[in-house]
Order: structure tokens, then sequence, then C-alpha cells
């Protein structure tokens, strides 16, 4: 049995060691927030951090973040009080159907827990790996810069 | 499951990773994942046999990280895209680096994507190659006998892949008196997979270019050198129209290989604009005023 | 009793309230059916064909059944063979489809059965071990070649031609003689994919003691897929039930019953009950799920000096792929649109679409009207340049009008296209940008389009039906067939249950889209939904309202049309006094003395005519929105690169309900026109995908986006509820030619093929200046 720490939690995994951690959340552990569109590295909706970086759960094995500090969607609110970010997507209408969020969350997490001021062409780049079909980004940003006030206040 | 069963290595030392490369049967290096993992998927897929043997890299920490001294800039081979990129080392000729690392693929992969599995992947539309070419960089290998091994970036991507050794940095010298300029077409509006880069540095001797290297990736055959633009702008000064001209004397099998027509216009289109950043950037280091 | 409003969300109708399933959302635990997993359940595959167009001669499954995980293996013969066809209410002979097909295979990846077992292995496994022996046909993949005589013939259908549509008015050839200035072009628009986050999933469920089943389908359309699913296996609409989650997506793909819907169930029948799963992979998205109709776009139109459009005549090939789908009302409505922007009298274009041998094209937004809109938009500018006239000025000069019918016998009632119009070039500094900006590779572009809302492409009536159940607690449940895709309706709903209860939008919950719960709704297409659906709501949240007065007036011997809800409050119509709260007039209608449970009902058939398709006729919808868009390009001459500045976009929403979530899908969709106006496009080789899968087949991401402006009009359309009118789809009919015009203005060459690629302006470029040096 190998332990994996997600979300600040331990969990005790059996790992056979080539699932993905794709798999691992989804399948073994029923974390099923984290989601995915191709299963090839292209659209980004298996976004999670490692280490405070935005990291593709399709093409990471398991067995390789071991010991690492792995964050998915389910880890961010605390209780009912939901972190600046998914508020800021409530408040803005960043969201449409929904399937692409928690990746594109994941990734605006990390890019603000770095840097709470980004510009245009800052937010632009960070979020290039997440494929939105619905929004067209426009509100999204919209959040990232309001998040971003908001946790700077916090700091 | 996406992937076929395998066994998982995980080695705390480059010489170990050497060895066991040499030793296991079937066995792959795992640097960052993001050419493998997706490899490995298509592998199954289709049927097709998968490696046994699986060696990460990731827990090697005297494989990463970036190191600048007097004369020296040292990057590890696992060391990450954007690690590069936000690197503050990037001073001088180095700071190329930064615009090349800026567009390759997608953050999350720039977060993964190693410099190692980029220059070691035998993939031809990867963007290091050409740029430390023309940084003259060389690349350094450990074998399973701890001894290491230097060969040039270009002489590395001419030949083929070295086998049981393992790739643990590229050393690059630093040069104050370097210019470089690069352009890249991407291969649909919006697509991260270049089309074809061009990458020029010279070293401006008053008017004159000299010491010049034209390497271009054409995305088709590993990056290389154009000897025959080189020959050219080392014979030429800063003047006008010296940009359109150089369009005349290409080694133009680099870029009427697999391409039609469009491309074959963008490559000298990007070639002619390379030039030109190279002269004005001249320009504004003679007149900083301006 | 609890009082659990917000007061912040009371008339909330106009307010941008938070979506109602937001929460869910930004924390992950919204669930779909591709999170769906249940004990027991199997994963099952499709089984498909190689080959573009062949016979099957027989199909062998004993090894596969042998081998040990394998479950049900099923194809046409475990079923009852019967065809469906989308379309099949208005055209009946293009019920075309089998769900496993039996005798013949007409484009790769066509299904002829399907196979559940304990795991993804074994289901590949299994696939390889299933012997089909087939006949090889010669196929055909390109639509032009299809209609030959002598091309092979894919269905019953002579020269493989499926549906004509020929709409004709007036007299056009010879008014067209009256002309001062004729201009005839041909556009081509390409093959796209719908490319909607969450793949084609579902899981059937066959219950074998009541011989019920169950579908869990990431549907647009659940009674849709239940009609279709019922009359397939011979059961009855209520033993068969339809459940859609939260769907991640849809774009028009999800807006029927698939193959694999089919096959799931029948799986769950032949291994004795247990619930079978399908989703597609990225790939089969791609290859084998829908694609937009190619199209080649004649048109040719006749006009006086001042601009006034006298005739138009012309010619639609649409490539349709190996069935029909909602083929038909797609060509329908890639013609009729135009009726709803100008003012024609003299009129003839025939719609054709074209079986091929290749993946089905379908319904994907904007109905045809993406196609219709690059053609016609980008028509009119040719014709405005022409005759040296401002392609603003030009449009304001031919546009239809509020409360007018035309001659198609559409009535536009409110109509606000002069405004969006005026106000678009307005806010784009249109008088001074355009025509101005060569000298710096800029143009400017304009684009209009105009919406239904509903199509009556599923049936005769468009009726849809809402329940609204208010507890004793003071929660209100509103149930609605309305398929919320992710555009908000569940969200718009509620708010419009709230307002016209009178209380505050917190008090709401949404249950959406389960045949066998909520009332019938005909799914989410046509930007139906806030019109059709919101009026029945309305009506359902009036009646519980009317059901709770009627109890205050006995209690208070008040006349019931001297009391309303409003603002959580019992009023006095006639002095405004406050005669108890909301929570108090429950605890009154749950009380011993009534004990009456409030629930509302509501039903809504849009206003409209009988229409017939083939000529066109007939008033389709019971109200029109409508919008301008102009868009600001940079062209780089060296590379044929384009950057879109900006975009303007000004819509008659009648009402926005929610103006966030309003932008939200004008952004959306804005974003998804740059996309097939710029760089997507669905390649094919030998009747095969050959880019199914992200990489090669990009879409639009976040590098680049530009600035939208959008401006709300709001024309207060009076069938609409509270004014409102339906949208989601106009915002992506006119983008192409906005882009296309902007770029003639910027460089002064003229795309007439989408996509607009790099290396055709580059190409274009050099055909202009080797044209100046002859």
């Amino acid at each position: 049995m190998t332990t994996l720490i997600i979300n600040k939690k331990e969990y005790e995994v059996n790992l056979l060691g080539h699932e993905t951690l794709l798999e691992v959340l989804r399948d073994k552990l029923s974390l099923t927030g984290t989601k995915t569109s191709c299963q090839e590295s292209e659209c980004g909706a298996c976004t999670v951090n490692i280490d405070k970086k935005a990291i593709l759960s399709c093409i990471t094995l398991a067995v390789d973040v071991v010991g690492k500090e792995i964050t998915t969607i389910e880890g961010l609110a605390d209780g009912e009080n939901l972190h600046p970010v998914q508020q800021a997507f409530l408040d803005h209408g960043s969201a449409q159907c929904g399937f692409c969020i928690p990746g594109m969350i994941m990734s605006c997490k990390a890019l603000l827990d770095n840097n709470q001021k980004p510009n245009q062409e800052e937010m632009e780049y960070a979020l290039d790996g997440n494929i939105c079909r619905c929004t067209g980004y426009l509100k999204i940003f919209n959040a990232i810069r309001a998040a971003g006030t908001q946790m700077k206040a916090h700091v | 499951m996406l992937l076929n069963p395998l066994t998982y290595h995980s080695p705390k030392t480059a010489l170990e990773a050497a060895q066991l490369y040499s030793n296991l049967p079937e066995a792959r290096i795992l640097a960052g994942g993001t050419f493998l993992l997706n490899n490995l998927k298509q592998l199954k897929k289709k049927g097709l046999k998968t490696p046994r043997n699986i060696i990460s890299l990731k827990h090697i920490e005297e494989l990463k990280g970036i190191v600048a001294n007097k004369e020296k800039l040292i990057i590890k081979s696992m060391t990450v895209i954007n690690d590069v990129f936000n690197s503050p080392h990037l001073t001088d000729n180095f700071s190329v680096l930064r615009t090349v690392c800026r567009n390759i693929s997608t953050n999350p992969i720039r977060n993964m994507a190693t410099v190692g599995g980029n220059l070691t992947s035998r993939y031809t539309w990867t963007e290091l190659g050409a740029v430390l070419i023309a940084l003259e960089a060389d690349m350094h290998f450990t074998g399973p006998d701890g001894k290491e091994e230097i060969i040039s970036v270009e002489d590395f991507l001419k030949n083929n892949a070295r086998s049981s050794t393992i790739f643990t940095h590229v050393s690059i010298k630093k040069n104050k008196e370097h210019s470089f300029a690069y352009q890249r077409i991407r291969k649909l509006s919006y697509i991260d997979v270049p089309m074809l880069a061009v990458c020029v540095r010279t070293t401006f001797k008053g008017d004159r270019f000299t010491d010049t290297h034209a390497v271009m990736n054409n995305c088709v055959n590993f990056a290389q050198r154009d000897l025959v633009l080189e020959e050219f702008l080392n014979k030429s000064s800063r003047r006008n129209g010296v940009a359109e001209e150089a369009l005349n004397h290409l080694d133009t099998k680099i870029y009427d290989i697999r391409g039609d027509d469009y491309k074959k216009a963008v490559f000298r289109v990007s070639i002619k604009n390379a030039i030109k950043d190279l002269i004005n950037q001249k320009e504004k280091n003679d007149h900083p005023d301006h | 009793m609890k009082t659990i409003f917000d007061k912040k969300y009371i008339n909330p109708v106009g307010k941008s309230v938070p979506k109602i399933d937001g929460k869910g959302i930004v924390t992950g635990q919204q669930k779909y059916v591709f999170d769906v997993s249940f004990p027991n359940m199997l994963v099952a595959k499709m089984i498909r064909s190689p080959h573009p167009h062949a016979r099957i001669i027989s199909i062998d499954t004993s090894k596969a059944e042998k081998l040990p995980g394998v479950k049900a293996i099923v194809t046409a013969i475990d079923t009852h063979n019967i065809k469906f066809g989308s379309n099949e209410y208005f055209f009946p002979h293009t019920v075309d489809q089998q769900a496993l097909e039996a005798d013949k295979v007409r484009y790769i990846g066509d299904e002829i059965g399907a196979v559940a077992a304990v795991d993804e292995e074994t289901v590949d496994e299994a696939l390889k071990l299933i012997d089909v022996q087939y006949e090889i046909l010669p196929a055909v993949f390109d639509m032009e070649e299809a209609i030959k005589p002598g091309a092979p013939q894919i269905h019953e259908a002579m020269n493989n031609i499926a549906v004509i549509l020929p709409v004709n008015f007036g007299n056009p050839e010879r008014i067209m003689k009256e002309a001062d200035y004729v201009r005839e072009d041909v556009f081509y628009t390409q093959a796209a994919a719908h490319c909607s986050m969450e793949p084609h999933v579902c899981v059937g469920q066959f219950e074998t003691f009541s011989n019920k089943v169950t579908l869990w389908s990431s549907s647009q359309a659940p009674f849709k897929c239940r009609e279709a699913l019922a009359k397939c296996l011979k059961m009855d609409l209520n033993d068969v039930r339809v459940i859609k989650l939260a769907v991640g997506g849809g774009f028009g793909s999800k807006l029927e019953m698939h193959p694999m819907d089919f096959a799931a169930v029948v799986l769950s029948k032949k291994c004795g009950g247990l619930p079978v799963k399908i989703c597609y992979t990225r790939e089969e998205e791609f290859a084998f799920s829908r694609r937009k109709h190619a199209m080649k776009y004649k048109v040719k139109t006749g006009i006086k000096k001042d601009g006034t459009i006298l005739a138009m005549t012309g010619e639609v090939l649409a490539d349709g792929g190996a069935y029909c789908s909602y083929g038909p009302t797609v060509i329908a409505a890639a013609i009729m649109r135009i009726f709803m922007v100008y003012k024609l009298q003299h009129f003839r274009i025939s719609g054709y679409r074209i079986y091929t041998n290749t993946p089905i094209s379908g319904a994907i937004r904007g109905f045809g009207g993406v196609q219709s809109g690059f053609a016609i938009e980008s028509h009119i500018d040719l014709l405005a340049r022409g005759i040296g006239m401002d392609p603003v000025e030009f449009r304001l000069k031919n546009i239809t009008r509020p409360n007018m019918v035309t001659v198609n016998k559409m009535l536009l009632t409110s109509n606000g296209l002069r405004d969006c119009i005026e106000k678009a070039a307005a806010a784009a500094d249109w008088k001074n940008k355009y025509n101005k900006q060569k000298h710096l590779c800029r143009g400017m572009g304009i684009g209009i389009a105009a919406d239904v809302m509903g199509s009556k492409m599923y049936k005769s009536h468009e009726s849809a039906g809402s329940i609204v159940k208010v507890e004793e607690d003071g929660s209100v449940y509103l149930f609605t067939g309305a398929a919320d895709t992710g555009q908000g309706s569940n969200t718009a709903l509620s708010q419009i249950a709230a307002q016209e209860l009178g209380v505050s939008y917190s008090r709401i919950r949404c249950k959406s889209g389960d045949t066998e719960i909520t009332p019938f709704d005909t799914g989410s297409f046509a930007s139906r939904v806030t019109f059709i659906s919101g009026n029945a709501t309305k009506r359902a949240a009036n009646d519980a309202k009317k059901q709770i007065l009627t109890i205050v007036a006995q209690e208070l011997k008040f006349n019931i049309d001297d009391l309303d809800i409003a603002a959580e409050e019992v009023i006095n119509t006639k002095d405004k006094s406050v005669l108890m709260n909301f929570d108090k007039a429950l605890e009154l209608c749950y009380s011993f003395n009534y004990g009456r449970q409030i629930i509302g009902r509501g039903s809504y058939n849009p206003k409209t005519t009988p229409v017939d398709f083939r000529t066109g006729e007939g008033n389709i919808s019971g109200s029109y929105g409508f919008e301008a868009q102009i868009a600001e390009v940079e062209v780089n001459k060296e590379t044929g690169e384009v950057k879109i500045l900006k975009v303007w976009d000004a819509h008659d929403i009648g009402k926005a309900i929610n103006p966030q979530q309003v932008e939200g899908q004008i952004e959306g969709s804005i974003a998804m026109g740059i996309g097939y106006s710029l760089y997507e496009d669905l390649k094919f080789k030998n009747g095969r995908v050959a880019n199914a899968n992200f990489a090669n087949y990009r879409l639009p991401k976040s590098l680049g986006t530009p600035a939208i402006e959008t401006i709300l009009i709001e024309t207060d359309e009076k069938e609409g509820p509270f004014g409102a009118k339906g949208m989601g789809e106009a915002s992506l009919l006119p983008t192409s030619a906005a882009i296309a015009n902007a770029i003639e203005d910027a460089v002064g060459v003229r795309i007439k093929e989408l996509p607009i690629t790099p290396d055709k302006i580059l190409k274009a470029l050099k055909e202009k200046e080797q044209a100046k040096t002859n």
C-alpha cells in the first residue's frame, strides 16, 4: 500500500505502478471533480496542483508523485467557505456547462498563488492549456482579477 | 487503464539511473512524461508492445536546477521549461532562452516538460534544439561507468540518440557580444506546435555581421544551420536591403522539403524579420536614447 | 418555519444572480453522466464498420462471447430493426437510420452492434474477436460527385439527394432584369465539430422484473431521446425513462437518440438488467458522432442603384453524410433565416441535402445559419461595395421592421434590428474607422442575423410544461423538462418562477430533464428555452400564486383580484399595504383549516402557424431575436495571420432575464464563431476523419482572446416572459462574415471559403499583386 497526500489528507492506495494520477483520483478514490475530455494532455480538464504548480494528471504516473503535495478541486473549499477563486467564478458568471471548470480553477489558483496581480498576457499564458468551449474566457479573466484582489487583501 | 503494466524504478542519482538504463531490458526513461505517457497510451491503443521498465528521473535532485557562474550557464536536464523561463540567470546571450520557452506548448506542459526531454526526444519540432545550437551549447552525459561524455547540441542532433547514458545538463558559455533573434510560426493560428522556427545569432563588429549562426527548424529534420546564409551574412554589413537580399542566399533544400507554398513563404518572411530584428537591436544599442 | 431567503435575490428578473447550480460546479461536486458509476456496472463499446460503404454479409460473435468477462453482445438481430430519424415528423422519408444497422453500412464508424464486459480491456479484446464479413461497395465522399448519375447509391433516395427544399416567392427572374447591379457569388463552408467538453456518454438499465428502461444520458433533449428509444424498443413512453444530469455542453450534438443510447439499453436487457455504460473517446467524438454540414452556397442578387434589394436567387448544396439526422431542418434554416433580416418579395433558393459516405452531419449551434450567415452577409457586403455604398447604410435600407409579416408569412413582432445596427456602429465608431485604417492593415466588417425561438422540428406543437411546487417549509420546487446544458436555463427559469411567484430566487430548487418527473419539453435547441419554457414556468408560478392567494382571500375575506405577492409579501394591490409575509401565507395554506397542497401547473405553446418546410412558408416561431455584430481585425500581410482586435455585438433579446448569462452566451458564441471562421476544419481522407484530436483540430483558447463589447437591447417582447426572448445562437451567425468583411476592408482581399486561414490570405494577396502588375 502506498500513501498519497491529496488535499492535505493521506490516502492509502494499492498502486500497481501503471496508473495515471487521473485514474487513481477518479476511479480508485472517487474524487470525480477532476475531469478529462481527451486523455492526451490537450484539453486541460485533468489539471491538478502538485507542489503549487498546474500539472496534467492524465500524463502523470501516480507512483511518481508519492510524497508530493497534491491538490484537487475538492481541496479548495473549507467546508461551506469557498476559496476566493471559486467565489469569483460564481460572482462573475465564469462557468457555463462547468466541465472544464475544475481544471480551469486549478490553473487559476496556481497562477494566483504565485502572482496576485497578473496582467492580461500572464493570464492568457497561464490558461493556454485549458480549453473552454462555452465561455470565450473573458469572464474567467474577470474572475481571476477579482480573486487576485481578494487574495492580496488577505495576505 | 490507460497504460499497460510496467515496473517503475526511481533512482536517486544520475549514476544509478545510467546503470539501471544499461542493465534493464526494454527500459525507457521517464523525465517530465509529456511525451512518454501519451506515447505509451498510443502503443497500448494500437495493441503494440510497450516497455517493461520505466526509469523515472523525477527524484534525482542533482539533475534539477540552473547554475550560473562568471563564464557559463548550466541548465540541468530535469529542469522544467517554466523554471527556465522564470530563471533570473537568463542575462546577456542567455535571454533568448526566455523568448523560446515562452511559447513552448501550454502552461501545464511547461510545468512538466524538461529540457532533457525536449532535446532527447526524437521529435523534430521541439524547440530547444535550434536556440541551443545558436548558443553553441554542449550536452553532458553520464554513463553507467560514471564517465562523463560531452557533445555539442549541434552534433547530437546530427547523430542518433545515445543509449545507456543519462543526459545530465547543458552548458553554455556566457558571451556579451552575441545578439539573438528568434522567429517562430505556429502550425495553425493558436496551435502550440511550431511549423517552423528561425534562430539567428551574430556578433556585430562595427557594421558587419560576424560569427553568424543561422539555425533553422523546419520541423521535418532536426534543427540545423544554414551555412549558405551564414556565409552571406558574414560577408555583409547591416545596410538597407540586406535582409531582403539574404533571401537569395539560402540553402533552399532546408526550406523546400515537404513544405507547401505557404510554409516556404513564411519561412523567408521569418528569416528576413530575424535579420531585421538583429539590425534593430544594434541600432538600439548604438543609440539608446532614440 | 424556516425563513431561508436572501434579501438581495428578491425581484431577480433582470439581475445577474449566481447560477443556481454554480456551487456544485466550482467545487467539482456537480455530477455528469460522465461521473456516474453503479455497482456491477458494465462497460461497453460500439462495433463499428471500418468501411465507408458495404453490405453486411455476416456477423460472427461466437469467439467474443466465450471471452471471460464478456457479458453481452448485441447486433441487429437483437432488435426490432426499426428505423428512426430525427426529422421524421416533417420529412417522413428521412427516417433512414437503424440504431444497429442490419443490411448496410454507410460510413466509417457506422454502428452494427455493441459489446458489454466487466472492464474496458476485455471489451477491446472482444472487439478484436468479432468477425464481420462485408461486401465492400464503391463509396462516394464528395457531395458534387454524389449527385451525378452513376454515383454509388447510399440510400433509396434518387441521386443521393435526401431532401430538396425549393423556396420560391414572387418572380425573381423577371424582377432581376430591372436591377441596376447584379452579382453572383459562391461561398464554401467547412465541416466542423461541436467539441463539447463532456463527450457523449450514457448508462442504460433494463429493469427485468417490470420491463422498464432507464437511460442516463448526457442529452439536450431527453424527451426526444425517449420517443426514439420507445419507438425502437417497441415500448410505451411511460416505460422508458430518460434522465439527464449536468451536461458538459451539447451545441446540437446531443439533440437526438444515438445508437449508443439504444445499445446500452439493449445490452442491459440481454445480460439480465446490469447497468451498462458507454462513453465516447475524444476520437469517437470527432469521427463518429455528429458534424457540421459543409455547404456550397451560391447566391445571386439584383439591386437598384439606391441599394434596394430587388430579387435574390441561388442554390445551396449541403453535405449531409451518411444519414439524415436533423439535416432537413438545417437546410431549411439556412435559407429561411434570410427573410428574418431582409425585406424580400422575389426569391428563389433551392436547398439540397446530399448523402455521402462520411460521418453524419446534424444539428450544430446556428442550424445552417452559420453557413448562410457567412454567405449572405459576405454577399451583401459585396453588393454594397459594388455600388459604392457603405455596408451599414446598405443594410439599414433593406432590413425588416417591427410588426411586419415577411413574404413567407413569418410574423416579426418585436424587432430591434435597426437599433442593433445603429448602436453597434456607434459603439465601434464605424464612421471614423471603416475604410480609414488600410494604412495600418486594419479593417471593420459588419454582419447581422436573426434568431428563432423554437423551430417545430420535433412535432407540430412546440409546447412545454412546468410545475411549481411550494413546500410547507417555504422552499419552492420548479420542475421543467428543459435541458440545461450549461447555458443557464435552470437559472433563468428559476428567476422567472421566483419573480412571478413574488419570492426570493434563493427559495427555488430546480429539477430538470427527467422524463418521468418533469413535464414535457422538446429540449435545448433553436434558442427556445427562455421564451417557450420560460412562459410555461411563468404560468406555473402564476398558478401556484393564485392557489395561495385563493386561500388568503378566503381567510381575510378579500377579493382575490385585489391581492398579489411581491417581494416576499402578500399585498393589497389597491393601497399597496402588506397583509402578511409569504411564509405566513404558506402556513395558512398548510394549516388544519385548509390543508392545501400548492402545486402550480403551466403549459405554453408558442403562437405559430403550420410550417411547410418544403416551401419555407409559415410562422415558425413565436418571436424572433436580432443582432448586429462588428469585428475589427488586423491582418499581417507577410504571414496572412489575422488578429481579431475587438468585436461589438448588439443584441435584441427582448429582456435580459440574467444579463451576465446573456453576455456569457454572446461571448462564448463569438469565440466559437471565430474558431469556425479562422481555423476549425474537420478534414477527411477517403471518408475518414483525418484530424480526430485536439492537437490537430484546434479550438479557440485563452491566447489572443479579443475584447468583446456586448450591447443588450431590450425591445420588451410582449409575448415573452417579462418581455424576454430567447438567445444562444444568434451571436455565432454573422461572425464569419463580419471577419471576412473586415479583412476586405483591411487589405482588400475577399475570401469566400471557410476557414479563412493565413495561407488563403497570402495567396489572395499575391493574386491581387499579380493582377495589378498585369
